[in-house]
């Protein structure tokens, strides 16, 4: 079953506009952006891990990503195809900024309004699915823990700490450079492609659609979720789980090309059914908050208790290597168990902390690792900025 | 005799002006060098103003934690653990949870062999 869509998986394209600058290999964070100086640059697809920070970073706008806006708009043309559409939580701080708004102003309403003038016939939310992830993710790293506390029943469980994996970059980045630390990721799939298998099987199922007739779109801040979504694997419901992935800056070019004057639509919710999320899946889109998320998860489950405040402060900033410890009374073991959390943010700075797990030396139970700095916010599917100092 | 006369390249004023010249480019070269100087340093704002947007958001959500999401609830009670709220359920494993790395070509195959089991 061929399931590409894409016309190639090469996703990150250095453009004859390139004037050999060197920033683009000053910010890759694998060294797969290369070239002498004066000479046109190209990318080592072999280490290229399609986060899309040279194409953001790039002085002179020279590199592109694979695009599958016509085929979006071909299949909201047909009619006899029910396209669903799905949107992370990053791209709602960062569309506005497209239309001359503020940056940071949260567009949510707008865009789910947009989203049904485009034409899709069920607008949904991928942040229902970061809610899904945080239930599974945070129910393995529970099991986890109960299998070093010596819990018997879950001797099957993965070793610790459990890295995430919501971030497709870091996922290749782990695949390509550390198979041994592949046992600590968690197995939850990103919430993207949660959403792609629960779309195709229940909702379809709800909704009385074919999932052979259903297309399913996502909109992302992200250039590496394009490559996640034509990964082989991502057939769980039987099909192809997402069919299409486009940028914040494609759907924005999406509704200028439609005429929708975008800053006067009013706020729409999301369709029910997997269109409800929290305020723990918002923070998704930014480092430390799928974290945070989980943590006031699995503080509820573990201890019994309801926290009185749901913020954990300790995990937010903005430096690349973040560490905190959050006490967790376990109501099953009778015991106060000190979570030891590490969040990364951006992979040149990940090496240190995943070699330290492979050799044993880590003290660390759950650890978040986000490719772009800063988070999908900064994702290399976003507005570009380009403000000198 | 014109042949025992000193013929010097350099007077002693040029050479000294000229050494130090000399020098205080290889110290200023060797600061850049050592410190690095990016010639294209763009503001970074944006990334804190878009976090604080986020940040914004989930204070005004109604509910703030995933396990209270009553749609989370409804598709494990209807679809991945009919009856009861239980992660990591044979169909959520199924459907929500991945391999990695050599593991994934016998998963794929897994998945063929079980293309319409899924819904």
């Amino acid at each position: 079953m061929s399931t590409a869509t894409l016309t190639d998986t090469e996703i990150i394209k250095i453009t004859n506009k390139c004037k050999a600058c060197d920033h683009c290999t000053s910010v890759c964070p694998t060294g797969a952006a290369k070239g002498l100086l004066g000479q046109k640059h190209y990318i080592d697809y072999k280490t290229c891990i399609n986060c899309g920070q040279c194409l953001i970073n790039c002085p002179f706008g020279a590199i592109t990503d694979s695009s599958t806006v016509d085929q979006v708009n071909q299949a909201l043309k047909d009619p006899g195809k029910t396209v669903i559409v799905q949107e992370a939580p990053a791209v709602r701080v960062a569309l506005g900024e497209e239309f001359g708004l503020p940056i940071g102003t949260n567009v949510k309403g707008k865009m789910h309004a947009a989203l049904r003038k485009l034409g899709f016939d069920k607008v949904y939310d991928t942040e229902f699915a970061a809610d899904l992830t945080i239930m599974e993710e945070g129910t393995e790293l529970i099991h986890r823990v109960f299998k070093m506390a010596g819990v018997a029943g879950f001797e099957d469980r993965g070793p610790l700490p459990q890295f995430t994996s919501c971030c497709p970059a870091w996922i290749k980045y782990a695949e390509d450079k550390y198979p041994a630390v592949l046992p600590h990721l968690s197995s939850a799939k990103s919430p993207q492609q949660m959403f792609g298998a629960i779309a195709k099987t229940y909702a379809a199922k709800k909704q009385g659609v074919n999932p052979a007739d259903m297309v399913s779109v996502s909109v992302m801040p992200c250039t590496a979720k394009k490559y996640e979504s034509e990964r082989p694997e991502m057939i769980a419901s039987g099909f192809k789980d997402v069919d299409y992935v486009i940028t914040t800056r494609e759907l924005a070019s999406m509704i200028k090309d439609a005429g929708i004057d975008f800053a006067n639509l009013p706020d729409e919710e999301a369709d029910k059914l997997i269109g409800s999320s929290t305020g723990a899946a918002t923070i998704f889109g930014v480092t430390g908050g799928v974290m945070e998320a989980a943590l006031r998860t699995a503080y509820e489950v573990l201890s019994g208790e309801s926290l009185d405040k749901v913020e954990f402060k300790a995990v937010r900033g903005m430096q690349p290597v973040r560490e905190a410890t959050v006490e967790i009374p376990v109501k099953d073991l009778g015991i106060t168990l000190p979570v030891n959390v590490c969040i990364v943010t951006g992979t040149k700075y990940v090496d240190k902390v995943v070699e330290d797990v492979i050799a044993g030396r880590s003290n660390y139970h759950f650890i978040e690792v986000m490719n772009c700095p800063g988070g999908c916010i900064n994702g290399g599917g976003q507005p570009i900025r380009h403000e000198m100092y | 005799m014109s042949i025992f006369k000193e013929k010097s390249v350099f007077t002693r004023r040029q050479f000294l002006i000229g050494s130090g010249m000399l020098a205080a480019t290889a110290v200023i070269t060797g600061i850049f060098a050592k410190f690095g100087f990016d010639a294209y340093a763009v503001s970074q704002d944006y990334i804190a103003k878009r976090a604080a947007g986020l940040y914004n958001l989930d204070e005004k959500m109604a509910i703030r934690k995933s396990h209270e999401n009553p749609e989370i609830l409804q598709i494990y009670k209807d679809f991945l653990s009919p009856g009861e709220v239980s992660p990591v359920s044979e169909k959520a494993h199924h459907l929500l949870h991945t391999k990695y790395g050599r593991e994934i070509p016998a998963m794929i195959e897994e998945l063929h062999a079980h293309r319409h089991d899924a819904a």
